[in-house]
């Protein structure tokens, strides 16, 4: 088994708008090993979240590879990559994006629907999350009634309920103040240290510190790739 | 097996999820499963009507007595000044000749049919009068409910008896049983001495509503018009062994009677021979068109029910366009996404359907009562109605489950 997570080759998506061809990433090649913690970086047009998504399976490279733990994901289908999605990649989105109305518990259970797990197997290990994010008070509070730093824990706990092999954060901290953002840096960084890989796309220079490898987007294309000097650390909440 | 279960397990996620979304927006999930409720209930109505219609039918049908052939003349009504060869006739000893010479004939009954005024001291009624003999009561299975009915005897002395029908008892012996009472039937007195069983009614017409009373009495002392031969009859009951002499003996019945009224080849009967299977084919036809048409105009209200359904899906699939996007991020497959609409319309259409459902048995209870007319809901129909309402979601839920499921995940995602 490689050690290799990620591997891109000359990955390209082009969007066509108004009758223009426009390259959002362009002839990417780079790979993550497992284990490590990347922030991507870059202004916003430059690729870097298009480049996510693909990584993410979310969206379809226009043409290029992607080779996702081995699997060249162009030889799946739209099931296939549900898959992969589902058991290998937690997602964590700016907005947080939890069901509104919905306990915590059951967002969080959410994926393990879609895994085919049972009701009871579903609600434990929810509950079992949630409680390492620091919630086990806070289970049955919909979003509604939760911080935003609450609710980027539960969507945190979400993302890990699958064991999944990669976190990708898009601006994670985006939607948060400084210090809870550090709390939550703080999390990526422990989980981080307790082995899985975690991806981070943001544009603000302080947070990708606390990755330990930054790529820099422009123009669709990797203009820097080396890694961080001098890495912060944040002490988890 | 595994795989099955695992799949139960996915579609009551799926009861689950679509009960959450219904419940968030309450009023509208009422709004649209009222359309399906008013369509399974004017559908369902419109079945138990069309039943009740046929059974209705089956019911009268059954008070004529089964095996049976009608014989009743038919005057001709051709062209040119009446005459009195064209004139139907029909006499006893065309009963008698029938009897003998029709192969499967078990019974004949000739009667002569009057309308009478029946007076008791204080009361009257008018009503009509059958006049009959004993085998009228086999034919068209009539009996006596109290007394007896008329006896041979009865006929040949002509004896002033009558058997009268509930109504005429309730109209003339509103407290009494009237067995042994005299009343007077155009002013002639008569003894009561049976009441018949009731026959209840059917569509409107009162089969309680007459008297039976031995012929020759009839056409000695009741007749009013003497225009009538002393033989003549007003109609003859056929009885038949089985179904199959009476499908042979109607032809037989018309051969005879053409033979004995030396009908020239070419001219039409001057009577007509009738079988309560033809009766029973033909109202069961028009019953049956009578509900179909019924249906088809109920079936509208379910169409325009099931239109709604999709619209509320497609604007629900709008809504939450960004909900889907994130289950398909966090690992649902385009299925899940196509099931997970297709269940919130079943779901829609199933209670609108049982509701409906239960709507219908309970206004088909109350017109069963006020209009005295059966309007039965059986099981088959109950389960059909459950079972086209979720078809309804099924197929007017198709197209935005399955154009929810079609959407990128990334696009989805990114919507607002």
């Amino acid at each position: 088994m490689t050690t290799l997570l990620l591997e891109t080759h000359d990955l390209v998506k082009d969007y066509a708008i108004g009758g223009e061809i426009v390259h959002a990433v362009n002839n990417v090649s780079l790979s993550i090993a497992r284990g490590e913690f990347v922030a991507i970086m870059g202004a916003s047009g430059s690729g870097k979240s298009t480049f996510m998504n693909m990584i993410g399976c979310l969206d379809i490279p226009t043409s290029g590879t992607l080779l996702l733990d081995g699997i060249d994901t162009k030889t799946l289908d739209s099931d296939a990559l549900a898959e992969i999605r589902n058991r290998k990649i937690g997602f964590v989105f700016q907005q947080f994006n939890l069901l509104a109305r919905t306990s915590a518990l059951d967002n969080v259970a959410v994926p393990l629907i879609y895994t085919g797990i049972g009701y009871t197997e579903r609600r434990r290990r929810a509950q079992d999350r949630l409680e390492a994010m620091g919630l086990a008070n806070r289970l049955q509070n919909t979003p509604a009634k939760l911080s935003g730093g609450q609710q980027q824990r539960v969507a945190i706990a979400r993302a890990l309920v699958t064991d999944p092999l990669m976190l990708l954060a898009d601006e994670p901290t985006g939607a948060l103040d400084t210090q809870i953002s550090l709390d939550i840096m703080g999390i990526f960084q422990k989980l981080n240290d307790d082995g899985i890989t975690v991806v981070l796309v943001t544009h603000e220079p302080d947070i990708a510190e606390y990755a330990a490898r930054r790529i820099v987007f422009r123009d669709g294309q990797v203009i820097d790739d080396a890694a961080v000097k001098s890495r912060r650390r944040a002490s988890a909440a | 097996m595994k795989d099955v279960l695992g799949s139960l397990a996915g579609w009551g996620v799926n009861v689950a999820i679509a009960l959450t979304a219904l419940r968030t927006n309450l009023m509208r999930s009422i709004l649209t499963t009222l359309g399906v409720m008013i369509g399974v209930f004017s559908v369902i109505l419109a079945v138990a009507v069309g039943n009740g219609a046929q059974v209705s039918v089956s019911q009268q049908i059954a008070t004529l007595g089964s095996n049976m052939a009608i014989v009743v003349p038919q005057p001709d009504s051709g062209s040119g000044p009446p005459r009195p060869s064209d004139r139907g006739r029909l006499t006893e000893r065309d009963g008698q000749a029938i009897l003998r010479e029709v192969s499967g004939v078990s019974t004949v009954a000739p009667q002569i049919r009057n309308s009478v005024q029946i007076v008791t001291p204080g009361r009257s009624a008018t009503t009509q009068a059958t006049g009959a003999t004993p085998e009228y009561g086999v034919v068209s299975n009539i009996t006596a409910s109290e007394g007896r009915f008329l006896t041979q005897s009865d006929v040949g002395s002509a004896a002033r008896v009558a058997v009268i029908g509930e109504t005429v008892a309730n109209k003339l012996f509103p407290e009494t049983i009237p067995v042994g009472e005299t009343i007077r039937i155009n002013r002639v007195p008569f003894t009561v001495i049976g009441l018949l069983e009731s026959k209840g009614s059917n569509l409107g017409n009162d089969n309680d509503d007459q008297i039976v009373v031995p012929i020759t009495t009839l056409r000695q002392r009741l007749l009013t018009t003497a225009a009538q031969g002393p033989d003549d009859v007003t109609l003859i009951f056929v009885g038949f062994e089985d179904e199959d002499s009476l499908l042979s003996g109607q032809k037989e019945i018309e051969r005879l009677l053409r033979d004995r009224y030396r009908v020239a080849k070419g001219k039409i009967n001057p009577f007509t021979v009738r079988t309560t299977t033809e009766i029973a084919e033909t109202t069961g036809e028009v019953t049956q068109i009578f509900q179909a048409v019924l249906v088809a105009i109920a079936s509208i209200s379910l169409l325009v029910g099931g239109i709604g359904i999709m619209n509320i899906m497609l604007v629900s699939v709008t809504e939450r366009t960004r909900e889907i996007g994130l289950r398909m991020a966090l690992g649902a497959k385009r299925s899940d996404i196509r099931n997970q609409f297709l269940v919130e319309a079943a779901v829609l259409c199933v209670i609108g359907g049982a509701i409906g459902l239960s709507l219908a048995i309970l206004a088909a209870s109350i017109f069963e009562r006020i209009a005295e007319f059966p309007a039965p809901i059986g099981l088959d129909t109950a389960i059909l109605a459950v079972a086209f309402s979720a078809i309804i979601g099924l197929v007017f839920g198709g197209y935005p489950a399955i154009r929810a499921s079609r959407l990128s995940p990334i696009e989805a995602l990114r919507s607002e």
